[in-house]
């Protein structure tokens, strides 16, 4: 059978496919990255304020609306999430990861951990966070959190039988500045202590 | 100097344009209609919570948050939260509770399709006092054209809702894992109730 006088069909058909094909890639591909644009970094921590205001932009809101989350208000405060490690390693749910001071400013802050897609993390202790109130903290006022499998002494955080986690750190009525990259020496640090 | 392309590829290039001029319209259509089509959205999942908690309308509690049961993905886990589905097609709405000042009470207005039109905490009381109402832009007109007259000057925020359907989420921070029930009890203290606008 002869296709050469429907050619031009078949290219436009495959163009159609193809681009249809290319651009749910593209969009799968951009909401999997975070919450769009203008995100604030500080070592390990990420946060996006913009996404807690009525400017938040089109990839965020499609999103927010896929996994169904209602996030922050930014007049609330922000709500930072680290993946990695202060050295930029995936957090790993086989390895001790130790949270040490310092924190920015807030009228409360918290720490938990997550899994991915947002939700709490099974553990023995059942034990998901910490707050500013009730984390133990050393005479100088000065804190440690130590994220591990086994029990730890002082503010210890499990990760339960989870690979994969996530930290959250949720800071309540701060005077952060969301316009520009907050110093990352001003961040808490999550250290790695070693691996099982 | 010459390019050394075989025309059957420059041939194809206008459909390879095409292809990519394609996929950039359907990128952007995909990405704006997600807040539309995307079914388990927060407003989804609350609602739906609401309607197998209580049928009844006002402040809802969220059962309190356990893995494996989260009514909504990466809440904190230091808080009881309770949320306030309207509809603003039966009328505006107040939002009213008193405030301690000590403990952090936080309250967010979403409207459909993940935007947040307002967020405060209890530090923006005024005088202890929440007194919040929410109306879409012709019940808040109808709110001041009745206020024009020698009546007192509102006493509370009146905000315009962006789209008819929303919810409002109060976050209440227990500080200790011992205080969720008084965080609870908090949030039990609030109202949240349509009311009819002033005639006239």
């Amino acid at each position: 059978m002869d296709l050469r006088p429907y050619a031009n069909y078949l290219r436009a058909g495959s163009a159609m496919i193809a681009g249809l094909a290319i651009g749910l890639l593209a969009t799968v591909l951009s909401l999997n990255a975070g919450y769009g644009f203008n995100s604030l970094r500080a070592g390990p921590w990420a946060a996006w304020p913009h996404i807690g205001g009525a400017d938040i932009d089109p990839y965020a809101r499609a999103v927010i609306s896929r996994s169904g989350e209602a996030p922050l208000g930014r007049d609330q405060g922000l709500a930072f999430i680290a993946r990695a490690d202060s050295d930029g390693a995936a957090l790993d749910g086989e390895c001790a990861y130790r949270i040490v001071d310092p924190m920015p400013a807030a009228r409360f802050w918290t720490i938990a951990l997550a899994s991915p897609d947002g939700r709490l993390v099974a553990n023995p202790t059942e034990r998901y966070g910490y707050s500013s109130v009730d984390v133990l903290r050393k005479e100088n006022g000065a804190f440690e959190i130590d994220v591990a499998r086994e029990a730890r002494p002082g503010n210890w955080l499990s990760p339960g039988q989870a690979q994969g986690f996530v930290v959250m750190l949720r800071l309540y009525d701060t005077p952060l500045d969301i316009e520009s990259n907050p110093d990352p020496n001003s961040f808490p640090k999550i250290v790695k202590l070693g691996c099982a | 100097m010459r390019l050394n392309i075989p025309d059957r590829y420059l041939d194809l290039l206008p459909w390879l344009m095409a292809t990519l001029l394609v996929a950039g319209i359907v990128h952007i259509v995909s990405v704006l209609l997600m807040p539309t089509v995307a079914p388990r959205d927060a407003l989804g999942r609350l609602a739906t919570y609401v309607k197998s908690a209580a049928p009844a309308e006002g402040v809802v509690l969220l059962p309190p948050m356990a893995p494996g049961d989260e009514t909504l993905p990466f809440e904190d886990p230091a808080f009881a939260e309770a949320v306030c589905v309207y509809d603003l097609g039966k009328g505006p709405l107040r939002v009213k509770t008193s405030v301690d000042g000590e403990d952090f009470l936080g309250l967010s207005f979403h409207a459909n399709a993940g935007r947040i039109y307002h967020s405060m905490t209890d530090r923006s009381a005024i005088k202890g006092k929440i007194d919040i109402v929410i109306g879409d832009a012709r019940q808040i007109d109808a709110m001041q054209s009745a206020d024009e007259g020698d009546a007192p000057p509102p006493s509370e925020v009146r905000l315009t809702a962006p789209a008819k359907r929303g919810f409002v989420l109060i976050r209440s921070l227990a500080k200790r894992p011992s205080d969720q029930e008084r965080a609870r009890n908090r949030l039990s203290a609030i109202s949240c109730q349509r009311f009819d606008l002033p005639q006239g």
